[in-house]
Parts: C-alpha cells; structure tokens; sequence
C-alpha cells in the first residue's frame, strides 16, 4: 500500500461493472429469444456471465475488506447507508404487492363474484404448512440474533453453530415452500387469487434463498477464520427481520380466507 | 504468546490468540471479556492452547493478508495469480463473445419471414 493521507477507499479499475452489465444485456435478449424460439442458449449464456461477475466482485470485495483493511470506519458508514436504502427499496417493493393484494380483496369486483377468495378458488388451509413456515423463519429470526451477539462476544464456536442452524432452517423453509407450490390447486394464471398469491409468495421465498446464501458465505467466511463479520450479519439480520415481517404478513393476507371457510 | 488483563484477578494471564486479534467491526469502547475465565493459570503458548484456537483449521489471513498488500500495481482482480487471469479472461471472453452473438441472433429474428 502507497501512502495514504485520508481514510477512503480508492477502488482499483475493474472490470465487473462491465461484465454485469453484458450479463443483463444477454438475460434480456436471452429471455425474449427463449419465449420466441424456445431457445435457451443465449439466456444460460446470461446466466453463466452474471454467476462470473457476481463470485469475482465479492470475492474482490473480501480481498479489499479483510485483506487490504481498505473497509475504515468511514467506508463502512457509507456501506451501512448502502444497506439502509436498500432494504427501504426492498419493504417498499413489497408494499407494493400488499397493495396489490388488498385492493382486490378487500372489495372483490364483481367479476370474481364479490366474494374474497373468487369464485372457484380453493385456497390453502392457512393452519397447515403456512403456519409452520411461518415458526420456522421466526425460529430462524432467533438463531440469527443468536449468531449475532455470538459475534459480538467474540464466541466463534458459537457462531457457526447458530449460523449453521440459520442456514438449516432457511433450507428447510424453502423446501416447504416449494411442496406448497406443487400441492398449490390453483396456479399463478388462475386470476388475480393466483397472481398476487405467486408473485407475492415468489419473491418472499427468492429473497429467503439469496438471504440463505449470503449466510452461508458468512458461514464460510466465519470457518475459514476470514473475519467476524458483525457488518454483514447485522445487515442480514435485518433482512431477515423483514422476511418475518412479510410472512407475518402473508400469514395475515391469507386468513380472510379461512373466515371464508368457516362459514 | 497472547496475553489480557484478567478482570477477576487484576493479573496478566493467557488468552487465546482471538481475543488478541481484534476483528474489525467490534466495537473498540467495549472491553470484550474472553468467554471462558482463566484464573490467573500459568501463561500458555498458542501450540498448547487447545482445540479453541484452532477450531474448524488454521487461521490463514495473515498470511493472505500480507500477500495482498505487497504494493505491485496489480489490479485487486489479478492480485491473486494465474487463477485470477484465466477466471478474468474467461469472463471477458464470455463478454464479448456474447454479445456479439447476442447481436447476431437479434439480427435475424428481426428479419422474419414473409407469407
């Protein structure tokens, strides 16, 4: 390292800027292409590319942060506010979907019969696995802070434990997730029941899996001696705080469908 | 040798080499008690430390640390070495090869055919 007479991080050129932006270039056109042609070569090309540029950015990142110490208290305020507005964006994207989702069912047009769930939709019974899934990620929620103050107490073993236990439980919703989308009787195209229910519950599980990742290399990160990382664990910890939030609120969308049942 | 002030006992005694090695993101102000207490025992060095320290492997970021930091001019994605340039080449020529081709099959599907 050169000398340096202020504490902020003067990134190196890199390429990946670049590089992600041809890997969304080609999802785009290799989506259209794939709906036209039915070709998939162009969208796995995509794919592939995005999964280069995302290992070797944070893998840069790493090196930066616990290698160089390029990560100064200043830096990581300004990583911290990155976080921040990001999980704004985040609650605000899924505000979106409730809205979506209280507007057709809080006064069901005549369409769908007047009646919330519409005619012809059996819904899933809320007390079934909705409900389980709903204790897993609350129990998960737990092992998080659990990690957390581990971290915080400098108790490593600890850490991975509770992490590798976070992980599990993330796995184990998601495998209960996608059962319920197989036993699911109705589908994403049966109206607007269907829609907001998958495209709603679609994201909450896509953001339970990226959330699972991000633990797990955490996990390995933690394993491999390469720092404590309160920072991200604590950014994670509020991610999945909201995850909880939204299948709270999940759980509460669906239960005017039981009142329904009942009579 | 890894040494803190014991609380309990106002001495000197041995700690394990992560209460030494102070991660960043711990808040400094706190004076992290080590979890297990060790009153006032001889003195130990990190080879007979016990299973603790070595949890899960050996800890290699210092010397990762120290081979990242040698001041060469090479970029932080080819600091690491071949692996570093075959992945990046790999890569750009994922890149470039793409989106050529991406270009090409836009090309022809906006030439569809006529009846």
């Amino acid at each position: 390292m050169t000398h340096q007479a202020h504490t902020y991080h003067m990134v190196d050129p890199s390429p990946w800027p670049l590089t992600g932006a041809a890997a969304a270039f080609l999802l785009t056109w290799g989506i259209a292409i794939w709906f036209h042609y039915s070709s998939m070569t162009l969208v796995s090309l995509g794919l592939i590319l995005l999964l280069l540029t995302m290992i070797q950015w944070w893998r840069d990142i790493i090196r930066e942060s616990t290698y160089q110490g390029q990560h100064t208290p200043p830096v990581q305020k300004g990583l911290r506010y990155g976080m921040v507005l990001f999980i704004s964006s985040e609650v605000l994207f899924f505000i979106g979907f409730f809205w979506a989702f209280y507007h057709s069912s809080l006064s069901p047009t005549p369409e769908l019969g007047g009646v919330w769930p519409p005619t012809g939709i059996t819904p899933l019974n809320p007390f079934e696995v909705p409900l389980l899934n709903t204790a897993v990620l609350l129990a998960s929620g737990v092992t998080v802070t659990w990690t957390h103050h581990s971290i915080m107490a400098g108790e490593r073993k600890q850490a991975i434990q509770s992490l590798s236990l976070t992980i599990i439980l993330g796995l184990y919703f998601t495998t209960l997730q996608a059962m319920e989308y197989y036993e699911a009787p109705f589908t994403i195209a049966d109206g607007v029941y269907g829609s907001t229910f998958f495209v709603a519950t679609g994201f909450h599980g896509l953001h339970v899996i990226i959330g699972s990742t991000f633990l797990a290399v955490c996990l390995l990160r933690t394993g491999s001696n390469s720092t404590l990382q309160h920072n991200t664990i604590l950014a994670l910890k509020q991610q999945l705080d909201t995850d909880i939030l939204l299948m709270l609120f999940d759980y509460s969308c669906m239960s005017p469908s039981i009142d329904e049942d009942l009579k | 040798m890894y040494y803190k002030l014991s609380g309990f006992t106002q001495k000197l005694t041995g700690s394990a080499p992560t209460t030494a090695y102070n991660p960043q993101g711990l808040r400094a102000g706190l004076p992290a008690e080590s979890p297990t207490m060790i009153f006032a025992s001889p003195t130990k060095v990190i080879s007979e430390a016990g299973a603790t320290v070595e949890y899960m492997g050996k800890n290699k970021v210092p010397d990762l640390q120290r081979r990242f930091q040698v001041p060469d001019g090479v970029p932080i994605h080819l600091k690491g070495g071949v692996p570093d340039r075959l992945l990046y080449r790999t890569t750009m020529a994922l890149t470039v090869g793409g989106v050529l081709y991406c270009l090409v099959a836009l090309f022809i599907a906006s030439q569809p055919r006529k009846n």
